[in-house]
């Protein structure tokens, strides 16, 4: 007995011969899933790149810093789609890199910390300055976009302030033991008895792993998960559901200025530098992988698996068309135009099976 | 004449057949009404007509021609206009803008303002109504916006109007208002579709009737004047409808589960008295605008209280938010904006009834203290538990919330708080747009849930509907209370006492 309903009440309500209700949302053809599509799509464009080119399956060189590169934008991705599973935007994502790395770049040359305490430090970092962020937006009610605008500009005098003060080339020195290990580590590296790992799979990818799976789960098995997609779908129903509203804003601009924290470190470590510069290049990408992926950016629906295939696509197109000898500026036109194309047919798919009156999702 | 015809139009969903073989026809000069349950392809149509979907069978003729509409722009330019039952006049806008927003006079690329100002003037002249076009939409009530709404569908020259719950969201005065410019529109000589749920209304001005059960059409163009309300009811619901009949239900006298005393409130409530037993249903009746909704949102914490007491079993409580409310006094609030604020229209049913529980289901992962997670099994069986008891019809729990229809978004809406386990239930408005059996549920619904001992404070501005359910009825008008009647079920003499209270004073304070 689940409430005070009696027997009348719930024969009343149960009529045999009442409408049919269409029965949508439940059953989407399987050629309208946005990560199937993508997932083909990747697959696709690699093995054409490969047949192309053969030198795109070369271990080390290629394979290896690509899956580099999809792991560090994957985690870029995560840390915008978090505040955009709340309908927010988070412009700052690059910037807060920048200053958690900073702190963990003070620690490792100050405070003379490990590798693990100085990204944990880092991570805290990141974590403080989206909270503040987020605690910002809960209070003042401002939109996202124009305070995440305002933080990144602060951040951005302030960082090269700090790294004049404390550095000589605008860069910490100090690396703490591992650091340059980290970034050469493949599988390869890791045996169980005479069974080694791929040699292509960087072991920095496993941060992003971890991140998938830690940030998956908060979404679909965890109270807070899905009180910020509550939040994002309808901010009032929200409210009067008992949710705490700004605290769910807060909390989801702390996540993702975390991940920031955490894609800057993987940066750090690939580069081999901790700088001002850190995080530069981070936030367009960090909106092309959740979108691509299906996240929407209105708020309430979010794709991990999609973020990271979004990421992927890019970064495989990027790659590939490097590869064909492609210069930069040409190479942008094409990202752009594959981009146009994939989200394009995305919107076709969406269309059409919503004329068959299914719903995507 | 016939102007427009669907003739025997089909559409199909996956596992579904939406239409059946659907004949429509709107004749010229005359108002059409368009009847069904909820659920039962009334939408459907009017999405096939507009050119929203695409038919699976059957022909769309206008003027006798066939045509195809891929678009409601389409259909549009062909001299349909639509007014949907969701407010489509874009907020920045001003009303003339939004009148001509189809096709904007211009001069040399620029929008010409003057032209605006006359052409919207013009369609709004022709409607009799006296709106500024210059004025911002924001400023417009929630009538005049419907008007305004008129007034756009007629810009692009239209012919038929379609009118999808014109009157769910506004006053008695302003349906009035409304109907003497369909009135005025059918002597011109076009064509209204008319839906509603309101079969008062749809025997007061329309013509002709067709109505819909399970995707086929049952009355194919019956005139009203041959049919008898519960008639066209029996065709709706496709059984002899019975007039509803409840249990008896005593209140005991029981310590007041919810008292409010002299209570005040930012929004202008003042010497509010109230009180509420376990196992009783309070009705809070009053027009549009009387401050019942904004009462019950003041004692959820969403506006201040700024004077008096409300005391909670007894003990006086000052309730920050609904969170406070809900988990520390057992408050709930179903609203009457069911989908804005009641329903997450783009999550899952099962999600929308869960929301209120997940505190309750948390299982520690592990060991470790503050990891905790939403067991799946548990959240479902709780889910499934309230959809078979409220009847919620879904083809899964994983269905969106916004693909269900009205009457049972509304369950959803309630179900959360029986999940909850609240014991003080604040109701608001739960039957708008709701079809007349649904409608039933939900009384012997709300009636059972007080025989169980819930305290109920009911908001209706539906007077069969208080005086069906309510034991007392508190009278509510400019933000006070007006008098208290003790409801004796009979509809004659409660409606005059009720509408006297209403009235009660109004000569002296205007």
């Amino acid at each position: 007995m689940s409430a005070p309903v009696s027997e009348t009440a719930t024969a009343a309500l149960h009529e045999p011969d009442a409408p049919v209700e269409q029965p949508r949302g439940g059953r989407t053809p399987w050629w309208a899933n946005q990560r199937i599509g993508l997932l083909i799509l990747v697959v696709a464009l690699g093995a054409l790149f490969g047949i192309l080119r053969p030198a795109f399956f070369n271990q080390q060189l290629v394979v290896f810093p690509l899956l580099r590169d999809i792991a560090m934008f994957t985690v870029v991705g995560l840390a915008q789609m978090c505040v955009l599973s709340i309908g927010h935007m988070n412009l700052a994502v690059g910037r807060m890199a920048a200053f958690s790395m900073m702190i963990t770049g003070i620690s490792y040359d100050l405070w003379h910390f490990s590798l693990y305490a100085g990204l944990l430090v880092g991570l805290i970092a990141g974590t403080a300055i989206g909270a503040l962020a987020g605690w910002v937006i809960a209070r003042t009610g401002v939109n996202s976009f124009v305070v995440t605008l305002a933080l990144d500009f602060l951040l951005l005098g302030l960082i090269p302030l700090v790294y004049t003060g404390l550095t000589d080339n605008a860069a910490f020195v100090t690396k703490p033991e591992g650091m340059r290990e980290m970034r050469n580590y493949s599988l390869a590296d890791i045996c169980i008895g005479n069974v080694c790992g791929s040699p292509a799979v960087p072991q920095l990818a496993l941060f992003a792993v971890i991140a998938m799976v830690v940030v998956g789960w908060i979404y679909s098995r965890t109270k807070l998960g899905r009180e910020l997609l509550m939040t994002g779908t309808s901010v009032k129903a929200a409210e009067l559901s008992g949710i705490p509203t700004a605290r769910r804003v807060i909390t989801a601009h702390a996540m993702s200025g975390c991940l920031a924290a955490l894609a800057g470190f993987m940066l750090a470590v690939s580069t081999g530098s901790i700088k001002a510069t850190i995080g530069e290049e981070f936030m367009l990408p960090s909106f092309l992988g959740p979108i691509l992926g299906g996240t929407l950016l209105a708020g309430g629906f979010i794709s991990v698996w999609g973020t990271m295939l979004g990421t992927a696509l890019t970064s495989v197109i990027r790659k590939g068309l490097d590869l064909l000898g492609v210069g930069l500026e040409s190479l942008n036109i094409y990202l752009g135009l594959i981009l146009l194309v994939a989200l394009s047919t995305d919107r076709v798919r969406t269309v059409l099976s919503d004329r068959q009156g299914v719903r995507e999702r | 004449m016939t102007l427009f015809e669907a003739f025997e139009v089909d559409k199909l969903f996956p596992g579904v057949r939406a239409l059946d073989g659907v004949t429509l026809k709107l004749e010229a000069g005359s108002v059409h009404a368009l009847l069904g349950e909820n659920g039962a392809g009334k939408s459907t149509l009017i999405k096939v007509i507009t050119g929203l979907y695409k038919p699976d069978g059957g022909r769309l003729l206008l003027d006798g021609q066939e045509v195809h509409f891929g678009s409601p722009h389409e259909s549009a330019s062909a001299g349909i206009g639509v007014v949907h039952q969701e407010r489509n006049l874009i907020p920045g806008f001003t009303v003339g803008e939004n009148i001509l927003l189809q096709k904007l006079p211009t001069s040399r690329g620029l929008v010409d303002r003057g032209r605006v100002r006359s052409e919207a003037a013009r369609w709004l002249a022709e409607l009799d109504l006296d709106i500024d076009p210059d004025l911002p939409v924001t400023e417009l009530s929630v009538a005049q916006a419907q008007l305004v709404e008129i007034a756009k569908a007629l810009s692009v020259e239209s012919r038929v109007l379609l009118l999808d719950e014109p009157t769910a969201s506004i006053t008695p005065n302003e349906a009035e208002r409304l109907f003497r410019v369909v009135e005025k529109l059918k002597n011109d000589g076009r064509s209204v579709l008319f839906v509603s749920h309101k079969l008062e209304e749809v025997f007061q001005i329309c013509d002709t009737v067709t109505v819909l059960r399970d995707g086929s059409s049952v009355l194919e163009s019956g005139a009203l004047a041959d049919l008898t309300r519960d008639q066209v009811v029996d065709l709706m619901v496709g059984r002899v409808h019975e007039a509803l009949t409840l249990p008896p239900r005593t209140v005991g006298d029981a310590a007041p589960l919810l008292e409010l005393s002299g209570v005040g409130t930012a929004s202008g409530h003042a010497e509010v008295d109230l009180t509420v037993r376990p196992g009783e249903i309070v009705g809070l009746y009053g027009l549009v605008g009387a401050g019942r909704s904004e009462l019950a949102k003041a004692l959820l914490g969403l506006d201040r209280i700024t004077a008096g007491e409300v005391r909670v079993r007894g003990q006086a409580v000052r309730i920050r938010n609904v969170r406070d409310a809900l988990k520390n006094h057992k408050i709930g609030y179903v609203t009457e904006n069911r989908k804005e604020e009641g329903v997450f229209l783009e999550q899952s049913v099962a999600r929308n009834i869960a929301v209120t529980v997940w505190d309750r289901l948390l299982k520690r992962l592990g060991r470790i203290p503050g990891l905790s997670y939403v067991p799946k099994k548990t959240e479902s069986e709780l889910v499934a538990g309230y959809v078979e008891q409220l009847g919620i019809r879904i083809a899964s729990p994983e269905q969106l919330a916004g693909t269900l229809s009205g009457g049972n978004q509304q369950k959803v809406s309630l179900a959360k708080w029986l999940a909850a386990k609240t014991e003080i239930l604040i109701i608001d408005e739960p039957t708008v747009g709701i079809d007349v059996r649904t409608k039933d549920a939900f009384h012997t619904l709300i009636w059972d849930l007080a025989a169980n001992g819930l305290a109920i404070l009911l908001i209706t501005s539906d007077l069969p509907e208080m005086i069906t359910l309510a034991d007392r009825v508190v009278v509510m008008r400019d933000h006070r209370v007006r008098g208290e009647v003790t409801n004796t079920h009979d509809y004659d003499t409660m409606s005059q006492q009720v509408i006297r209270l209403i009235h009660a004073g109004t000569t002296a304070a205007a």
